[in-house]
Parts: C-alpha cells; structure tokens; sequence
C-alpha cells in the first residue's frame, strides 16, 4: 500500500555561496532522512534545537525546496507539480505552527482568517462561507458567536484552535503539527492535544506531530521518529521505542526527561558537552561526540538505519551489543 | 575581514557617484566655453568658442573625456579649472580642511550637548527636566538652520559684539579669532543635530533600562552609577552612533547654508560657485570630495559601531 | 493603532488651512512692490509691514506659507507613492528588483539631500517644477528603506507563512496583509519628509535657488531680509517666526504619528531605583529559616486602577532546602521572586507584607543595604540567558564584576576566581572561554556561566526564577544535576521557581502552588504529589501526559486575569468538585497538617478521593 506521504532522501542545506567567497558555510538542517505516513497515521518527529525537525515539516509540506532528495504524495513528487497542482498540493496538506501569537495577523478577524483557505481554493460560494466558519470554529469547540473577533481577544489556547480550524477548512488529508503545544500551559496543552487526537480519529487525518516533548508525541503518535542533527536516529512504533529505546541518543533522551513518578524515574544518562554545530557536524555518526558508547568505527561510517525488531529501526553500529541492550538499569524499570 | 569589505563597498560608492556626476553635469544645458566668454555680456563668435573648447578639452569624445577622468582621479589629480586653469585640487584641497573643521566642530558640540542631557532626560523621565529639555530640543530641531544663522549673526554679533559675524581667519594667524569665528557657525549646524542625538540617546537609554541584562546587573548587587554606565550606556549608544551616521548628511548639508551665512570660505561655497559657471572639473572635484568624505564619515560611523557591538564583528 | 494627540493635528490643520484659503482672504497683492515706503513699520494697511522692496509682508508670509506647503505636499506624495512602490516590490520580489531597488537607494543617499537637490537645481535652473522632482528624488530613499525593511519584516511573519501554505496567490497577500503592516512606518516617514521638505525647500529659496522671485517664498523673504537686518529686524523676524511655528507644529505632528502607530505599552513614569516605604507592621521571626516571606503583595498600576497580580503569598526556605514555586502563566510565581530582591519591573511594586532575611525585613530595606546582599547574601538566576547576560561584555568579565561589586580582591585575582567558577560549572576549557562574549556560546553554557555569576560570592540562597525554561531536554538534565550539586556542596537554599511538575519532584523538598496570584497548596513534595488536597493541583498532576500513553486530561477553562477574578474561589469555574459556598466565599488557606496548608473548602472531601485513586504519574 503507497503511503501517503513520503520523504525519500530528502536533504536540506542553507546557506553556502555568497559573494567573493565571504558568504557563510552552509548548515546541513537535514541529511537523507527517509519517512513515510501512510493514511490516517499519526507520526511523531522528535528532537532538540538543532535537529532539523522544523526545517523537515516544512519541506514535507512544500513550503521550502529540497536541496536533494524528494517528497511524494501518493506516488507523485510535488516538486515535478506546476501551476494548478501545486495549488491543489496546498489543499491537501496543512500546517499548525507553534506559537499562537504570531501565527495569527493581529489586524484582521478570525472569520475571514480561517476562510481564506476557503476562498483561495474555491471550495465554498460566497454566501455559505459564514456557515462553513461557524461549523469549523465549533468543530474545533470555540463558540461560532466569536468569529467577529480579533485574536488579541483570545488565549493562546484558544487561538491555537483557530489555528487548527484555519489548517482544517480547507479539508486537508495530511497535517503537519509544529510544536503546537510548546508555546501553552500545561494545562491548557492537554486541551489541544485532546482536540487534535479526537479530529485525527473523526477525519482520519495523517498527522506529522513535530516536538520536543516526548511524553506528548508519546500519548499522540502511533510511530516516532528520532532526529539529531538532521539525520534519523532510531524510529518505531511508539509504544515500542519509548519502552525499548536502542539508541544512544534517544535512551538519553528518555532519561533526561524529568518524572514525576519517582518509582518511575530511569537511571540519568548525562550526555556530556553540548550539541555540535549544523555547520560542523562530526564524521561518521553524528551523535558519537556525545555518546558515552562511541568507539573508533563510529567516526568512520556513517551508520545506516536498520531494523532490530520487526518495525523498529535504529542507526548504531553497536545496537546488536549485547552490553548495551542487557543492561537493566538504562533499559528503565518497565 | 570585515573591515575589508566595507572598505570596498565604500570604494564602489564612490566610483558610481562619481560616474553619475560625470554624466549629469555634461547632459545639463549650457556650455561652458561659451558661458566663460559671455562673461562681458558679448555674444561670442562661434570660432572663437570651438578653439575654446578644443583648448579645454571639451572636444574630445565623452568616452575619452571620462577615461581621462577616471584616471586622473585615481592618481589625485583632479584636472584643471575651467575659470582660471588653477589645479582643482589644489583648490579643493585648500577648502576642505576648513570644511572638514567645522564639521569636526559641530559634531562635537553636538554630541557634548545631546547625549549627556539624553542621559539625564531619561533618568529623569517624566520630570520637569524632562520636559524643559525634550522642549527646548523640539524648538532647536524646528528652528531650521539658516534662522539660527541669521538670527545668531543679528543678536550676538550685531547686537550684543561678542563675535564677529562671519569670514575666516587661519589659525596659524589668529588663533583667539579663528575659534572665534567658528563658534558660531558651529553652534548653528549643532542645533539640528544635537537635539536629533538627544531625543535618541533618551529613547534608546530608556529602552535599555527596561532589559534583562540590566535586571541582572542589579541582581548582582552594582550601584545604579555602575549600571547606568558599563551596562546602559554602551549598549544604548549604538542607536545613537546609526542615528548620527544617518544624519551625516545634516552635518555636510548644513554647511551649505552655514557657510553661506557666515561667509566661511569653505567646500561647499566652492560647489555653488563652480556649478553656477558651469566648471566641470572642479564641480566633478568637489562633488567627488564631499562624496568621498560623506562615505569615509559613515565607514568610520560602522567601524564604531564594530568596536562598541562584537556581534557585528562576525558579520 | 492609538488615537493621535490633538494638538498637533489641529495646528497644522489650521496652517494647511490658511494656506489653501489664501487667494480669497483679499489681501494685497503681494509682488506689488512700492518703494518709496519700503521698510516701513506695521499700519493698519498693513499689519506686520512692509519689506525691502515695499511688499506687504503679511500677504507674502500668507502666500509663502501656500507655495511651500503646496511644494512640500507634492514632494512628498511623489516620493512616497514611487519610494513605496519600489521598496515593497523588492522586498516582496526579492533577487533583482531587490538588488535594484536597495543599491539605487543607497546611491542617492550616498550624497547629502541639500546638496544634492542644490546641485540639481543649479543645474536645471530653479522653480516648482524642478524643485518638486528634486526634493521628491531626495526623500525617497527613506521611502525605498521604510517599505522594504517593512516588507522583509512581515514576510517571515508566521500569519504571511500560513497564508503561502494555505495557498492564497502572492498579489493577494502583498495588498492585504504586507501593505497594512507597513502603513505605520510609511505614515511616520511621510510626516518626516514633508516637515524635511518644508525646510529644505526655504533652504534653497533662502539661497536663492529655490522658488522664483518675486512668488514669496518664507526661505526667500529671510534671504532678503538679511541685507536690511541692521536697520529694521522686524522683516526678518516675522517670516522667521512662522516658519519655526509651522516646522514646529509639522515635527509635533510627527512625533503623534510615530506614538499613535508604534505604542510603548506601560512605560513607567518614573524611574525607580528606591521602593517607596511601605507601613511598618509584623516582625514576625523567622523559625530557622533562611527567608520567611509573610503576606506578600504586588501591586502593578494599570491605566484606570491597581491590580494585584500577587496576593496574600507566604513562604519560608531553611538553609540547604529547596522550595519549588510551581504555577502556570498569570500565577504570580515570577513576581514573587523578584519582589524579594526587590527586582520587580518598573510598572509593580511591592503593596504589602515582608521578606524576612537574617533578622532584616527585605522590602523595607533601603535600597544601599539591599544592594549589599545582592549578588551576595542572595543571588538570582534568570529564565533567559540570552537576553539577561550583557552582550558587550566578555562573559569573564561580567563575572569578575559580581566578586569586585561585593570583595575588595585584586582585578586578577577577580579574574582567576572567574575562570575557577566556569570551570566548577562545568564549562570546559574555561580559561578561554572566559573571554568570549555570550553569543558565541551555546544555551546552556550560558545559563552555566549564568549560575557561575550567582554563586561566585557563595550566597546563602539562589533564586532561580525558569533557568531551565528554554533549555533542551539533555541540557535541562546537565543543569539541574549541576544545581543539585552545588546546593549539596555549599548548603544554599533554593527558590525555584518553574510551571513544569516533573522538575519540581525532581529537585525539591518543598513545594508551593500559585494559582491565579494566590498560594492554593503548601507543603513537602512527595506528600502533595501523592495526596493532592486542592482541586488545581490534582488537575496539574492529570494533565501531564502519563507514562502508559494514554492522553493527559485537559483542566476546561482559562486562567482568569488579575483584573476579572471571579468572586469566591478563583478556581472554582474550572473545577470539577465545585459547589455553591466555592463560588460565593473566597476561601482563606488552611492547616491541613504538619507543614501544609490548603486554599480549598472542600480539602477533606479531595482527601478521601486522593485515598481511594492512585495518582497516574
């Protein structure tokens, strides 16, 4: 079955040229990472600044070109798309952004905000818009009397909907989520969250849910994927790869995180140092710098995603070790 | 490295300038020959111009004329005056220390008036300093400076005799005289600048008060002299330092009128006179001067800007 | 966009109004001359005299005040609609036209204006219709600049991004979104050029390459007046006069426009340095503790009335503890940090209670005394290290003045000590990463070199007010392990203060939980995280995604404003158990235990459900 949407070797460079030479050195924001959504999935894109997790929702949406490698909804390639296809692209995948103060213009009404997807693909006549607006605003479980206001009468939670519903009017199959609860209160997240799970399950949208937080992905996602430094690290069904993490990176990342539940609290790995720089990544696996199993091999090769379990796949030359598997304590209590 | 780069973007400025010039002058009316030997009111024999303008180079082709130019400039040398073939740059270059010195002048009576009463305007926020100083800077900036010239000559040199009213004296001469006649002068051109410096030093030291980093420097126990200057001051004078390179044109600018007033005989004089004749090779030099000064000035502005802002330096 | 002031407005009103009124108000004619009564003083034919030449000055400073303002008008229209135009499309556009367009606009501005048109003029002679292109060519750069930093500005705004993404055409978000935003600037730039143009234009009459004689010019009349000022002032005062008043009112009108379009919020009116005296009341001691914060109370003066973001808090650290301050945005947990330090932003203040510290009251300190303990006694950690270390100065440098404010060491010494302390936090190679300035290093060396700055006088206690905030998950952990040994080596108590729960079990033995300004639950973390007695901090603890998967459970509702709380409990419209009495009285905090209080009335009720429900961390 063709997945949705799917990135093959997609690589993204900034930067780099520049007049006489003194033009900046490029930063790899992703190299050759490979995804694939299929219809109704929800995938979550995990990692920290500098991972490239950003850069991907918005190349996989089109939004920014490649620099190698493609992107394909059903098959086609969307940068082979012209004219009125790439129009057409724009209605089949959306996109919620982060912050919710600023993804909303502050000078106009959020009635007309949300149909102008409405209207730039033709999709309701003139005259039903206000019914297509008000259905949405309480799809989305914001009074349809609000829609005559302006975003700065309401809260981030609730402008984060509307950011939602906008992304929805135009009926998009696939959503792409950028750290869309970050930027709220914890109390208020789980709001969003709610929502989001409960649309994917009423519209069967595929969802790329790009955060930081891996509790979050965790309670969101069926698969996640682990990015560091643009490349992909470990990726799996959610379940599995946050009870059973393989990689270096992603059981320090899932140590780090702080717990509540002492009784469930894993054994800290600290990384040591801080992250390199995109523009000067390390040779061979780009995690070696920090991690406390590198050996002389991991500066060499770069190491290719393979499958441990079935549907699990991490890129570490030492993930077959048996050291590094049988230890309880990393492994965590469960 | 930087500093590299902004010298050569500086040198190409320069050179389209100067082009442009080139070109302008020679596409306006009039010619030159012919405006030099009208002089007496006589309508001047066509022969007689052509030979002129043959003697003057006029005749040669504009490809010819602007490669000669160029080069010329290049090496310093200006050309020759089409009036009275004296050296271009020897002319300008007699002209423009005075220029460059009233300028100097002005800028420094500038800068000593406005930043410290910005400083204080601004500590002081919404008192009565406040408000007499942001006024009387609102009336400086209004008044525009040919008023303040004429005024100042009526009521300090005419009326009350304390300076006198214009003209130029070397310093090697005179000097008590030569500071006298650049006081006023210099005060002039300082009054629509230092209120411009003034009103940003306050807005800016205003602006950095309110910032974390000076929240911190409290949090480390400093006294408020402290704070205000190693961590207010220096970051809010960088605004200040754009503002008074976006304003260098106000400076040069003023001396225009200034000069006109107070009869300093300085560059800008040179230009009115040399255009009203039609004098191409001095106008090309003096405009080429003033525009090689107007890019040194804002090189050196940057170059500032550099010292007092490390995260320019990576730029 | 504010409402513009007044004044301003109507005084140039007034001014274009006159202007534009002129030719009926049946004055002299004023190119008429008349020499035989030339100079002479005001009569009542003519009011403010006659000039050089016997002109009536009245007519002609009526008639000039037309001329200029009708060539300043112009000017600036021109320069406005072309330099917009060409500023938007290349911002818009970018690449050529962008090239184009900026590299053109710096060629004009490479010469200064007045010479500039100076030149033109002389050239092309002198008159409205080379004066009005040349002024226009000579402001339009600013246009050209104003428009494109505009444009550039919003096209990375998120709102103009979702725009491309939903697929709305270039020309479409160009005409409704770009040009709105820059409305502003290009209003505040317009009101500059045509005050400039006013002025640059009696400059050039004044020279006499601006208007023609003998149309009156107030530039022209000043010029001439020169030569008689000697003898009669009063020729040249006048037409000095209104031009001062009209560029005054025109710069008056500016700075409206800029205020109306660019509003500084609450800008306080008065520079604070000392905190006003408060009442002097309690003098409870402090049992043991290192600070003890009694009925603490902020007070920020909004426009109409005060509000008080903080109300009745109280808390203690002991030495070696750590007390967590947990709320979500609106709680009041920042506030009640800086207040002690007496820190707080400009626009609060302190309103009531006291701070505590070894026997002295904090917030009745003067403001030499607090500065002592600053940095000292008692140190802070801020959220952002980005913006809270001063870029200018070397990170070294920035520490060595913490030691030498407090120490009388030598300034090498100070240095050393600096470099010791980057290197106990664990940045490495410190000695040279002591001179680098803060943004060349990373997020989390900076909060390290941050927590290096509070310590290097090993205070008594650190307040950290988020410092791990805007940290990444890894480096959150580093720092936190770091906090967590330097509390143990030196002994400090901590304050630390954060909205995020799973921190808060992590690193604290105490735990206070703000809601709405108020302190809703007190008490040792294990206990409270266990048995929650309040509604809001069972919510908080539920609305963490649990371990198993599942969804975390949402709280409804919003955290109300300081300025609408609901009468009773402030919590009460979003909570689940809430009955009648919850809404009607404001319910006081509780002893609910050793060391704990409460602000529920319905604590014994939660206490009962905790006992039958295992939390679900």
């Amino acid at each position: 079955m063709t997945p949705l949407i799917e990135a093959v070797k997609l690589s993204k460079q900034f930067g780099g040229g520049g007049v006489f030479g003194f033009g900046a050195r490029p930063v790899r924001a992703l190299n050759e990472v490979t995804l694939s959504i299929a219809r109704g999935e929800a995938v979550g894109l995990v990692g920290e600044s500098g991972s490239g997790k950003s850069t991907m929702g918005r190349v996989m949406l089109g939004l920014t070109p490649a620099s190698s490698g493609s992107v394909r909804l059903d098959g086609v390639d969307i940068a082979s798309l012209r004219g009125k296809e790439t129009r057409r692209l724009r209605q089949r995948m959306q996109l919620v952004f982060q912050d919710p103060y600023s993804s909303l213009d502050p000078r106009r009404r959020i009635s007309a905000q949300i149909a102008d997807g409405l209207l730039a693909h033709g999709l309701a006549r003139p005259a039903d818009i206000a019914d297509r607006v008000a259905a949405l605003l309480a799809q989305v479980g914001l009074p349809p009397a609000h829609a005559q206001r302006y975003p700065h009468e309401f809260s981030g939670g609730q402008r984060q909907r509307i950011g939602i519903a906008r992304a929805l009017a135009v009926d998009p199959e696939f959503l792409v989520a950028d750290e869309p609860v970050s930027a709220l209160d914890v109390s208020v997240q789980a709001q969003v969250l709610t929502l989001l799970a409960d649309l994917r399950a009423r519209l069967g949208l595929a969802m790329l849910f790009i955060s930081h937080d891996l509790p979050v992905v965790r309670s969101l996602c069926d698969r996640v994927v682990v990015l560091y430094l643009g490349r992909v690290m470990e990726e799996g069904p959610a379940a599995e790869v946050f009870r059973h993490p393989r990689h270096p990176y992603t059981r320090a990342l899932l140590s780090a995180a702080p717990n509540i539940d002492p009784g469930r609290r894993r054994r800290r790995i600290l990384l040591r140092g801080d992250p390199p720089s995109p523009a000067n990544p390390p040779s061979g696996c780009v995690f070696r710098t920090r991690c406390a199993w590198a050996v002389e091999a991991c500066a060499t090769a770069v190491p290719a995603l393979a499958e441990a379990v079935r549907g699990h796949r991490v890129a570490c030359l030492r993930v077959e070790d048996a050291a590094l598997l049988g230890d309880p304590d990393i492994n965590g209590p469960v | 490295m930087w500093v590299v780069r902004r010298i050569g973007v500086a040198f190409v400025l320069v050179w389209i300038v100067a082009s442009i010039v080139f070109l302008a002058i020679r596409m306006v009316p009039g010619d030159p020959a012919e405006i030099m030997l009208s002089q007496g009111g006589v309508s001047p024999d066509a022969a007689i111009i052509a030979e002129l303008r043959d003697q003057l180079g006029l005749e040669k082709s504009i490809w010819v004329q602007y490669r000669d130019s160029m080069r010329g400039m290049l090496k310093g040398d200006l050309g020759v005056s089409l009036t009275d073939q004296a050296s271009v740059a020897r002319q300008v270059f007699t002209r423009l220390p005075r220029t460059l010195e009233l300028i100097g002048f002005a800028a420094l009576f500038s800068v000593l008036f406005g930043v410290p009463l910005g400083l204080l305007a601004a500590l002081r926020r919404g008192g009565w300093l406040d408000r007499v100083v942001m006024a009387l800077s609102g009336l400086s900036l209004a008044v525009p400076v040919f008023v303040v010239g004429t005024l100042l000559v009526l009521v300090v040199a005419q009326w009350l005799e304390w300076l006198p009213a214009g003209g130029y004296t070397p310093l090697a001469r005179d000097p008590a005289r030569h500071f006298a006649q650049m006081v006023m002068p210099a005060l002039t051109i300082a009054s629509s600048l230092a209120p411009v410096l003034l009103s940003m030093t306050r807005a800016s030291v205003i602006d950095v008060i309110t910032r974390d980093h000076v929240r911190t420097a409290r949090a480390k126990g400093a006294s408020p002299p402290r704070v205000v200057l190693r961590h207010v001051l220096r970051n809010a004078l960088m605004p200040v330092v754009t503002v008074l390179a976006l304003h260098l044109g106000t400076l040069l600018g003023g001396t225009v009128l200034v000069e006109y007033v107070f009869n300093y005989p300085g560059l800008s004089g040179l230009l009115v006179d040399s255009v009203n004749a039609r004098d191409y090779p001095m106008v090309q030099g003096v405009v080429l001067v003033i525009s090689v000064l107007f890019v040194a000035l804002n090189l050196a502005m940057d170059l500032i800007y550099g010292v007092l802002d490390p995260r320019v330096r990576r730029a | 966009m504010r409402r513009i002031s007044t004044l301003p407005v109507v005084a140039v009103g007034l001014i274009a109004f006159v202007a534009l009124v002129v030719p009926w108000l049946g004055l002299p004619d004023p190119v008429q001359i008349d020499v035989p009564h030339r100079l002479s003083g005001p009569s009542w034919d003519h009011w403010l005299g006659r000039d050089e030449v016997g002109r009536d000055i009245l007519s002609r400073l009526l008639w000039g005040a037309r001329s200029s303002l009708t060539v300043a008008l112009f000017s600036a229209v021109i320069a406005c609609l072309v330099g917009t135009t060409l500023g938007v499309l290349g911002g818009f556009l970018g690449g050529l036209v962008d090239l184009a367009t900026i590299r053109l606009a710096d060629i004009v501005l490479c010469f200064p204006p007045l010479l500039l048109a100076l030149l033109v003029v002389t050239l092309l002679g002198p008159g409205a219709s080379t004066l009005i292109p040349v002024i226009a060519l000579v402001y339009m750069p600013g246009f050209v600049r104003v428009a494109y930093a505009g444009v550039l500005g919003v096209r990375h705004l998120e709102y103009v991004e979702a725009q491309r993404a939903l697929g709305v055409g270039s020309a479409r978000i160009m005409l409704r979104t770009v040009l709105p935003n820059i409305s502003g600037p290009v209003m505040v730039q317009f009101s500059l050029a045509m005050a400039s143009a006013v002025v640059l234009e009696s400059g050039l009459s004044f020279l006499g390459l601006g208007v023609v004689p003998p149309a009156p010019s107030w530039g022209l009349m000043i010029g001439a007046a020169r030569s008689t000022m000697a003898q009669t002032p009063l020729p040249l005062l006048w037409p000095c006069i209104a031009l001062t008043i009209t560029v005054l009112s025109m710069n008056a009108l500016c700075d409206a426009v800029r205020s109306a379009v660019d509003p500084h919020g609450a800008v306080p009116r008065r520079l604070r340095w000392l905190l006003p005296p408060l009442p002097s009341g309690l003098s409870l001691a402090a049992k043991g503790a290192s600070l003890a914060v009694r009925d603490l109370e902020v007070a920020i003066d909004a426009k109409d009335a005060e509000v008080r973001p903080v109300r009745g808090v109280s808390w203690e650290v002991a030495p070696g503890e750590t007390l967590a301050i947990v709320g979500e945005s609106g709680s009041g947990k920042s506030l009640s940090g800086l207040a002690v330090l007496g820190l707080l932003p400009l626009v609060a203040r302190p309103a009531a209670g006291a701070a505590l510290f070894e026997g002295r009251d904090l917030l009745r300190l003067d403001e030499p005394a607090l500065r002592h303990l600053r940095g000292a006694d008692i140190a802070m950690v801020f959220q952002d290290p980005m913006s809270s270390l001063n870029p200018v100065h070397r990170i070294g440098t920035q520490i060595t003045e913490a030691i030498l404010v407090h120490r009388s060491v030598s300034r090498r010494r100070a240095w050393q000590e600096a470099v010791e302390l980057l290197a106990k936090v664990g940045i490495p190679d410190a000695a040279r990463r002591a001179r680098s300035f803060p943004h060349e290093l990373s997020g989390g060396m900076r909060q390290r070199a941050m927590i290096a700055m509070a310590i290097a006088n090993r205070p008594k206690l650190l307040i950290a007010d988020e410092p791990t905030t805007a940290l990444d998950v890894t480096i959150q952990a580093q720092v936190l392990e770091l906090l967590a040994g330097l509390k143990a080596e030196e002994g400090m108590g901590v304050v630390f203060i954060t909205h995020a729960l799973p921190v808060v079990a992590e690193i604290a033995d105490r735990v206070m939980v703000m809601y709405a300004g108020e302190v809703v639950e007190q008490g040792p973390v294990a206990e409270i995280f266990a048995r929650p007695l309040h509604p809001y901090t069972a919510a908080l603890l539920r609305s963490a995604p649990p371990e198993d998967g599942s969804l975390p459970q949402a709280i409804p509702g919003t955290v109300p404003l300081p300025q609408h709380l609901p009468p009773g409990c402030a919590f009460a419209p979003r909570c689940a158990h809430r009955q009648a009495a919850c809404e009607a009285t404001h319910p006081a905090l509780e002893d609910v235990g050793p060391d704990r209080v409460t602000r529920c009335l319905r604590w014994r009720d939660m206490s009962a459900t905790a006992q039958t429900q295992q939390v679900t961390a």
